[in-house]
Formats: C-alpha cells, sequence, structure tokens
C-alpha cells in the first residue's frame, strides 16, 4: 500500500511562485501524469515528492506520514531522470545494482536480481557495455533498470521520453505502460507531451503556472475541458478555437466573428453577451461540399492516410482545421461549407473558462 | 582547378602541423639550452658563435652542484679561508641543492596537497550549494592579481612577530593561500561538469552524500584535480620572490638556491645554474609522467559525456 498525499504544497523560488498551493492525492498503483507546458510546475512537484527541492510550505504524505524532512533516500522512491544520469564511469550492470550496493544487498541476491531486472526490460546484451556505448532507448531503459531493480513503492518519472526521437518515444512508452501493468506499483510521471499524457495516464493532472488547472481520466480531460487551455493543450491536431463575440440574435445567441456565424441553440441560451471564444475539434467539423457558390475554400489538403486534414486559412495566425475520412476527395481550392453540430460546440468566455450550457 | 574537400583538409592538416612545430621549437629551445648548458665546459658557457651542441661535453657541473665535489677551486670563484683551508661561510651556502630539493618538495608538496584539498572541498559547496557568490568567487581570483611584492612587507614583519619568519610552516602556508584561489576556480569547472542529476540518482538510489561523492562525483573529476594538483605544484615549485623574502638562511629552495649561483669574480655561473634548473625540471617532469593519463583529459576540461 503506498498512497502520495500533497496538501497545500506550496514552493517559491525568491520571487516566483513555481507550486500554488496544490492539493493532490494519488492513490495505491495508480499512473497519474502531471502535464503541462514547461515553467508549470509540474517537474518541481515532482522534486518535491522526491525530496530534491524543500517545499516553502504545505505537507508532503506518503503512506499517511509526513515526509517533508525525510532524506530522499528515505522516501522508499525511484526516480528516473529526463537526462538519464547513468554513471559514465561504471559498466550498465554496476550501474544496475549500484541501488542493491547501498542497500548492502548481498552479492548472489545482487546477480539474481540483475538477471530478472535486464530480462524484464531487455537489455540483457548490454551488461557489460559502458554507457557512452549505449543508444539513447537503451540508457533509457538501463536507466529504468537501475530504478525498478531496487523494488521502490513509487515510481517518479521526469520526462523520461522527451529527449528520444519519436519512434524510440512510442516503442518506450508501451514499455512504461507494460511495466506499470505488471509491476502494479505507483507511478508519477511527469511531461509536456500531451499524447504521453493522454496515452499513459489513469489519471491526468493538468497543471499552468503552478496550480492544477483540471484533473481527470485522459477521456474526461478531451472530451469535458474546463477551459481554454486546457481544451488548446490537449488534442491533434489542437481544437479549433475562434475568438468572437457573443451576440443576441432574435431569441436565441449567435456566435460571430469575422469568419464564422454561427447560431446557438438554445441549450447555450445563457451565453452572457459579450467577447469569447468558440471551439470545436477538428474531428466534429462537417465539411460539406458547396453546390450554391460559398465563399469557404480549402486552402491546403493534407493526406495522412486513413483521415485527411484540410487547411481553412482565418485572419489569425492559427489555420481552422477538419479531419475527414481518408476516402473523401478534396483539393484545395474547392468551395466548402462547415457545419458544427451543437453537441460538440465549447465556448470559452473572455478569461478562458468554459461556459457551460 | 578547384581542390576536393580531402585536398583542403591534408592542406589544412600540413599547415597545422607547420605551425605546431614551430610552436613546439619556441617552446622546447630552452629546454634544450638548458640540457645544452649542463654538459658543457665553461668556456663555452659564453661562447661566440654559440655552442649548440658541445663537443667536450662533461660532468662538470652536475658533480660541483650535486655531488659537492671540490674541484670547486679559487678559480671558480669561491672564497678560501686563508687561515684553515676550508670553503668560506659564503661559499658553503651556495652548496646546499640537496637542503633545497627537500625544503622544495616538502614546501610544496604539503602546500599543493591542501591546496587542492581544501580548494576541492570549497568548490564542491560553491558547485553545489552556492557557499561563495559570484561575486565573491571573483574576488577571490582577483586575490592572486595583487603583486606579491605589495604583500611581502606586511607578511614579513607579521611573520616575524608570530615567528613563522623563515620557517617551512611560514612558507607552506603562504603558498596554500596563494594557491587556494586557482584551486577552487580549477576544481569548480570541473566540478560543474557532473550533472547535478547524476548525483541525485545514485542518492535517491541509496547513497549518502558522502557515498556519493566518493563513488560517483570523484572518479568523474580525478582527473580535473589531477590537472589542478599538477598545475598548483609547478606553481609552488617554481616561486620565488616570496622564498626569497621571507626566508634567510634556514628554508632555503630550489628557485632561491638558483639565485645564488653567481660568482663574485666572473658573474653568473651559467653552466652550474643549467646543471641545478635540470635537477629542478627532473622531478616536475617525473610527476607529470606519472599522471600523464589524466593530464589530457583534465586540461581539456570536461569528460562527461551529457
Amino acid at each position: 500500500m503506498s498512497r502520495i498525499e500533497l496538501k497545500d504544497l506550496r514552493k517559491e523560488f525568491g520571487s516566483v511562485v513555481a507550486v500554488k498551493d496544490l492539493n493532490l492525492t494519488i492513490e495505491d498503483g495508480e499512473f497519474i501524469v502531471l502535464v503541462g507546458p514547461s515553467g508549470c510546475g509540474k517537474t518541481t512537484t515532482l522534486r518535491m515528492i522526491a525530496g530534491f527541492e524543500d517545499p516553502t510550505a504545505g505537507e508532503i504524505k506518503l503512506d499517511g506520514s509526513i515526509v517533508n524532512d525525510l532524506e530522499p533516500r528515505d522516501r522508499d522512491l525511484g526516480m528516473v531522470f529526463q537526462s538519464h544520469a547513468l554513471f559514465p564511469h561504471k559498466n550498465v550492470a554496476d550501474n544496475i545494482v549500484f541501488g542493491l550496493r547501498m542497500k548492502n544487498v548481498g552479492k548472489e541476491e545482487q546477480l539474481q536480481k540483475l538477471q530478472e531486472v535486464s530480462d524484464l526490460v531487455r537489455i540483457s546484451h548490454l551488461l557489460t557495455k559502458m554507457p557512452a556505448q549505449c543508444s539513447g532507448g537503451e540508457s533509457q531503459r538501463i536507466a529504468l533498470a537501475r530504478t525498478l531493480v531496487t523494488e521502490p513503492s513509487n515510481f517518479l518519472l521526469d520526462e523520461p521520453l522527451s529527449s528520444l526521437d519519436a519512434k524510440l518515444r512510442r516503442e518506450l512508452r508501451a514499455e512504461c505502460d507494460r511495466l506499470h501493468a505488471e509491476l502494479q506499483k505507483t507511478f508519477v510521471y511527469v511531461t509536456h507531451d500531451q499524447e504521453e499524457a493522454m496515452t499513459l495516464a489513469d489519471r491526468i493532472v493538468v497543471m499552468d503556472q503552478g496550480v492544477i488547472v483540471q484533473m481527470g481520466s485522459p477521456i474526461d480531460i478531451y472530451s469535458d475541458p474546463v477551459s481554454y487551455f486546457v481544451a488548446d493543450f490537449f488534442g491533434n491536431p489542437a481544437m479549433n478555437l475562434i475568438p468572437g463575440e457573443f451576440v443576441q440574435n432574435g431569441s436565441g445567441i449567435e456566435f460571430k466573428s469575422d469568419q464564422f456565424n454561427v447560431p446557438l441553440n438554445e441549450k447555450f441560451s445563457s451565453v452572457p453577451i459579450g467577447s469569447g471564444t468558440f471551439g470545436i475539434r477538428p474531428e466534429n467539423v462537417k465539411v460539406v461540399s458547396s453546390s450554391n457558390g460559398s465563399d469557404r475554400k480549402i486552402g491546403l489538403v493534407e493526406p495522412l492516410g486513413k483521415d485527411t486534414l484540410l487547411y481553412f486559412e482565418t485572419d489569425s495566425d492559427r489555420p481552422f482545421v477538419a479531419v475527414v475520412d481518408g476516402t473523401e476527395n478534396h483539393t484545395a481550392g474547392s468551395p466548402v461549407e462547415l457545419n458544427f453540430p451543437q453537441e460538440n460546440i465549447f465556448l470559452f468566455d473572455s478569461n478562458g473558462d468554459r461556459i457551460r450550457a | 582547378m578547384a581542390m576536393t574537400m580531402s585536398q583542403k583538409r591534408s592542406t589544412f592538416s600540413v599547415f597545422r602541423y607547420f605551425v605546431l612545430t614551430i610552436w613546439l621549437l619556441i617552446v622546447a629551445f630552452p629546454m634544450f639550452w638548458m640540457v645544452g648548458t649542463s654538459f658543457k665546459p665553461d668556456k663555452e658557457w659564453f661562447a661566440w658563435p654559440p655552442v649548440y651542441i658541445t663537443e667536450n661535453a662533461t660532468m662538470r657541473n652536475y658533480l660541483i652542484v650535486w655531488a659537492n665535489i671540490n674541484e670547486y677551486t679559487k678559480a671558480d670563484g669561491a672564497h678560501i679561508d686563508e687561515k684553515t683551508g676550508e670553503l668560506s661561510q659564503y661559499t658553503q651556502s651556495l652548496q646546499r641543492p640537496w637542503v633545497a630539493l627537500r625544503n622544495s618538495t616538502i614546501i610544496a608538496g604539503i602546500a599543493t596537497t591542501f591546496a587542492v584539498l581544501f580548494g576541492g572541498v570549497l568548490a564542491y559547496g560553491v558547485s553545489r550549494h552556492n557557499i561563495i557568490s559570484e561575486g565573491k568567487m571573483f574576488q577571490l581570483l582577483m586575490l592572486r592579481m595583487v603583486p606579491p611584492i605589495v604583500l611581502i612587507a606586511p607578511i614579513s614583519l607579521w611573520y616575524r612577530q608570530i615567528g613563522l619568519l623563515d620557517t617551512i610552516t611560514g612558507l607552506v602556508l603562504l603558498y596554500f593561500l596563494t594557491s587556494l584561489p586557482y584551486a577552487v576556480w580549477m576544481c569548480k569547472s570541473f566540478i560543474d561538469e557532473v550533472p547535478r542529476e547524476m548525483e541525485q540518482a545514485a542518492e535517491i538510489l541509496g547513497a549518502s552524500r558522502w557515498r556519493t561523492i566518493w563513488e560517483i562525483v570523484l572518479p568523474l573529476v580525478r582527473s580535473g584535480l589531477v590537472a589542478t594538483f599538477l598545475f598548483i605544484l609547478i606553481l609552488t615549485w617554481s616561486e620565488y620572490l616570496l622564498a626569497l623574502l621571507l626566508s634567510k638562511a634556514e628554508v632555503l629552495t630550489l628557485p632561491v638556491e638558483l639565485s645564488k649561483y653567481q660568482g663574485s669574480t666572473e658573474g653568473r655561473v651559467y653552466g652550474r645554474q643549467a646543471a641545478l634548473s635540470v635537477g629542478i625540471t627532473i622531478p616536475l617532469i617525473f610527476v607529470g609522467l606519472i599522471i600523464r593519463k589524466h593530464l589530457a583529459r583534465g586540461f581539456s576540461f570536461g569528460m562527461v559525456r551529457r
């Protein structure tokens, strides 16, 4: 049983508040992903859990007892760093058994565990090499093995994959998932990559400017973002977000911008009049070939195989994107009409908060 | 016709070796001259045209300087006490190279060891915990910019008061203090190269702070420490001014001993000086050879792959 509780956790660096009164409970065996743009406080939070940063205020509890003043090594944690942090002067096997040696585990047991763990992460063939001779992906596997072998109750992973290329990243992402399923331990994973967060997490914690913006399962976060920030952060291609105004139009409300006028149905009747943002995910945009001379023309067609991305120019620097089935036939410059199903519309007020129907 | 890439590269390579060869000649010539002169008989020291490689090689200079073989007669400018027939006090003081060697070894060895030891510990604190602010670090280095001659008067007065004048302890202390800034700066640059995350990885795997330093940091900065050691050893080994002015008779070091090789009648006795110089240089070369595998790494600053 291992449960991490953060209570009113705060960290200030001089006058900068990196983490602002954060409250979070991580359950035993949970795979939790802290995600957000750089500087949002996610890594600082992780480093406070690890014990490398002292909180300015607040409590960190592991299994119910406060560990604020405990040294990192006494917290029953394993950590994987972005830089791998392998010891360059020790060979792979010595790197892996380092933690066991520090815990005075006997030689025989060391060897046995070394065998087990290197089979688990598939690096048995690397044991006699030096870290400098290993590739980035191999290094990260070694770093994982080095942490796994000490069998901590909690794993902290600080952007472990961000220094790898896309293919390796996908491969090791699957590896992380597999390890979590096999070990049933608590994983706290920090990343700025929304895709990693979506694919790995049991629960995503979205952070921005030192506070938790939203918490929930990947699908919750995706389908029900609480703010412009979250809506913008998750999804690839990103949600179309169009700045404009909500105006009264007869009995109903209408969204108006220079290029889009969208009447909103009665469930949005309580939307406050004034400026705001209209959002819709690219896959929810319905693209209909126009016969009556619509002035909306496809800017760019990007076939991806299964899907095709259609880009439309807008006044802002981000284009409007629609995803259509790869079998549909579209050419750049042809006129189309765009329809927005009311149930897929997201509205945000001028502060970026979600306007709920 | 345009040159191909490989032609260009080999042209550049030839040029580079040409420049390096010239540089080597410039740097090596004084060494060559020192060794050459040490084997020359008296008449060839000043000869014109200069004698580059003597045909009358002799060990006489070495024997006189290092073995105290008493061919050192009146003709060489020695004063013979007319009553006793022994060499006068003045000339005897010329002939203590082994004492100087012993003193230099003790003084430079201890001062350098302590400087690197303390410098390394301080540098770790600066690198990891900012125990000395950046501004203070520069002030520390500025201390070295002060011309030693400025400090001599107050230090010698003070040393006289506390009884450190003309003692080995006095020189060790002073050498230690004056080389400490270099040691801190050099060691810091090596410790900075070791990523903090590497230590944290060790820590979270269960290593104590001392264990982390011993097993992770130290092996990674060893080459740097060795380079620092040699650098400071060379400085303290060849220091002249402080040694001259803070010692009178007792604590004679090699550079001071070297300066004493001049006769009153024929001026500087270059052959003897050269023979002594060779003796002064050999220990340094010896130390350099012992630690040479560290030097290339150490002096190229930074060995950790990021």
